[in-house]
């Protein structure tokens, strides 16, 4: 089995600030709050995993960080700025990319079309072929595969490819919404030893959700775990993953 | 009639049905909006090329190039201002909210026209010979524009920017925002290219339909029974339905007496009322649910 990070979690001095700060929010659909009082801090460098039960608001988190649910109350900070409902075009733009849990592949593009959309707002063409080049060289199955139809790619390669796009916008900070969901088990342990070798190899800081809690606390170094709209319990991911309480309650052990 | 000649004719309505039932389509495959009003912009830019040929003698080929960028604004406008209001709600209520701007087109036209019939006849009404057939200059002109029409938007959708961010919009809007597309400026855009081509189809048939207020509603059945046929947002399979309806409808003229007087607007009907029944998801990949997208 793959050797947990938690190990090596950057060692933080006084300077260094959190790169997403989130200030005890309220936020949700129409008149009810799904999060009630959320705080989180995820630094430079880091993989943090948010878990918790279906219905706990974990998806909310996301979106209220990319502006798809009205934020009522507290505040969020991201490098330095607040980007509390702010609109999806102005986070991107901070540098925060997002690979969400639904496909979020155009199915009658190409590979290359894709990536190319990914730089939607880059209108200089030479910097979007020289991102794409380095996309494919992180992702050389990406280039084999680059004039195919999206929609004709396997579930492994559609998530890279997704993962491929978010990164093209060299953003300083990735939200990943359950990477693991819908993903044939084997395919899921590639997908996660990815993040984490784009975590060394490019110092790629993750914020992600996961369904899967072993898996997804293994890959990183923190875990929140969120339940009914608050955070319950957080700590090193190998700190969460021998809570007796965690274990109980997500791991179905003792 | 020979029945090449037929064909024929029914070939070069067909291309411009193909034409005509672009705006319809790609409006319905990238918002899910069914333009109840498609009819009445067909009759905006028929008004227009007579009004500029009575007034000014302006040729309705030249009125069609300039209809485009009115329309575009005005399309542009429609939707930014009030259907982007109900676009992503439950399709009743763009359905009805498009049927009220279909009324209120055609009801304002009437106060404005008159009811009367209008007309517009240039010198050039005729036809030629050519190879053995007969061709009506009006319709192929009106042929041939149609297809250098498609082919310069086929180009837009898969070379240009904005094109790429149409076609993304309607694969997956979700995805769209997520790589910064401004959704409902891109629901903007498609709309005024889609209303202004529409115009521009009416302004090409000036010379060749009577034209008056309520000219619309048959437009509009014609585009739904194309889709039908064709499929949604896809240019190949809007001409391929066009050319279907063309022929069947010109056909039938020809072919069985009085159905031209009698059934010729049923036609469209009557095929899409086939279509549904015997193949609801639509004759090629056809008719997918209005989320389905381009």
């Amino acid at each position: 089995m793959a050797q947990p990070l938690a190990q090596t979690v950057p060692t933080r001095t006084a300077e260094s600030a959190p790169i997403l700060k989130i200030e005890d929010i309220y936020a949700g659909y129409g008149e009810e709050d799904i999060l009630r009082g959320v705080s989180m801090e995820v630094y430079p460098g880091e993989i943090v995993c948010v878990i918790g039960p279906n219905g706990a608001g974990k998806s909310t988190v996301f979106k209220a960080v990319y502006g798809f649910v009205n934020v009522r109350q507290g505040r969020i900070l991201f490098d330095g700025q607040e980007i509390t409902n702010a609109k999806p075009q102005v986070v991107i733009q901070r540098g925060l990319a997002m690979v969400p849990q639904l496909p979020s592949i155009f199915p009658q593009m190409t590979v290359y079309e894709n990536l190319e959309m990914g730089l939607f707002l880059e209108r200089d063409s030479r910097k979007v072929k020289a991102r794409i080049e380095y996309v494919f060289e992180l992702f050389p199955r990406l280039r084999e595969r680059a004039n195919v139809m999206a929609e004709s790619l396997s579930g492994g390669e559609r998530r890279m490819l997704e993962i491929g796009r978010a990164l093209l916008i060299e953003p300083k900070m990735l939200l990943m919404d359950e990477p693991s969901a819908g993903l044939a088990p084997l395919v899921v342990r590639t997908i996660f030893e990815l993040v984490r070798e784009l975590n060394t190899k490019i110092g790629l800081t993750v914020l992600m959700i996961e369904q899967n809690v072993r898996q997804g606390l293994e890959a990183s170094h923190r875990g929140y775990v969120l339940e009914l709209g608050r955070i319950t319990y957080q700590g090193k991911a190998q700190e969460l993953l021998n809570n007796p309480d965690v274990r109980r309650t997500f791991l179905g052990g003792r | 009639m020979p029945f090449l000649q037929a064909l024929l004719n029914g070939i070069l309505v067909g291309g411009f049905y193909g034409f005509m039932v672009l705006g319809f389509s790609i409006i319905w495959g990238v918002m899910g909006i069914i333009n109840l009003a498609h009819g009445e912009y067909v009759m905006m830019g028929a008004y227009f090329a007579w009004a500029m040929f009575r007034a000014f003698g302006i040729d309705p080929f030249v009125s069609a190039l300039l209809v485009f960028p009115i329309m575009f604004v005005v399309g542009y406008v429609l939707q930014w201002l009030i259907i982007n209001r109900v676009v992503e709600r439950p399709h009743l209520i763009s359905l009805l909210l498009n049927f009220g701007i279909s009324i209120s087109i055609a009801n304002i036209y009437k106060l404005i026209y008159k009811a009367d019939y209008r007309s517009v006849t240039v010198a050039y009404a005729g036809s030629f010979q050519l190879a053995g057939f007969t061709f009506p200059t009006v319709k192929t002109i009106i042929f041939f524009a149609a297809l250098l029409i498609m082919v310069g938007l086929h180009l837009f959708l898969h070379r240009t920017r904005v094109g790429k961010s149409i076609r993304a919009a309607a694969q997956n809007k979700e995805a769209a925002r997520i790589v910064g597309i401004d959704v409902h400026r891109v629901y903007a855009i498609t709309a005024g290219i889609c209303i202004g081509l529409t115009a521009v189809a009416g302004a090409m048939i000036a010379p060749i339909q009577p034209i008056f207020p309520f000219m619309g509603p048959i437009f509009t059945v014609r585009a739904f029974a194309i889709t039908a046929l064709g499929g949604l947002g896809r240019i190949p399979g809007a001409l391929l339905g066009g050319l279907l309806l063309g022929i069947v409808e010109t056909l039938l003229t020809i072919y069985v007496p009085g159905a031209g007087a009698k059934v010729g607007t049923a036609v469209s009907f009557i095929i899409l009322v086939l279509v549904l029944i015997t193949r609801p998801q639509g004759l090629l990949k056809g008719l997918r649910p209005v989320e389905g997208g381009a």
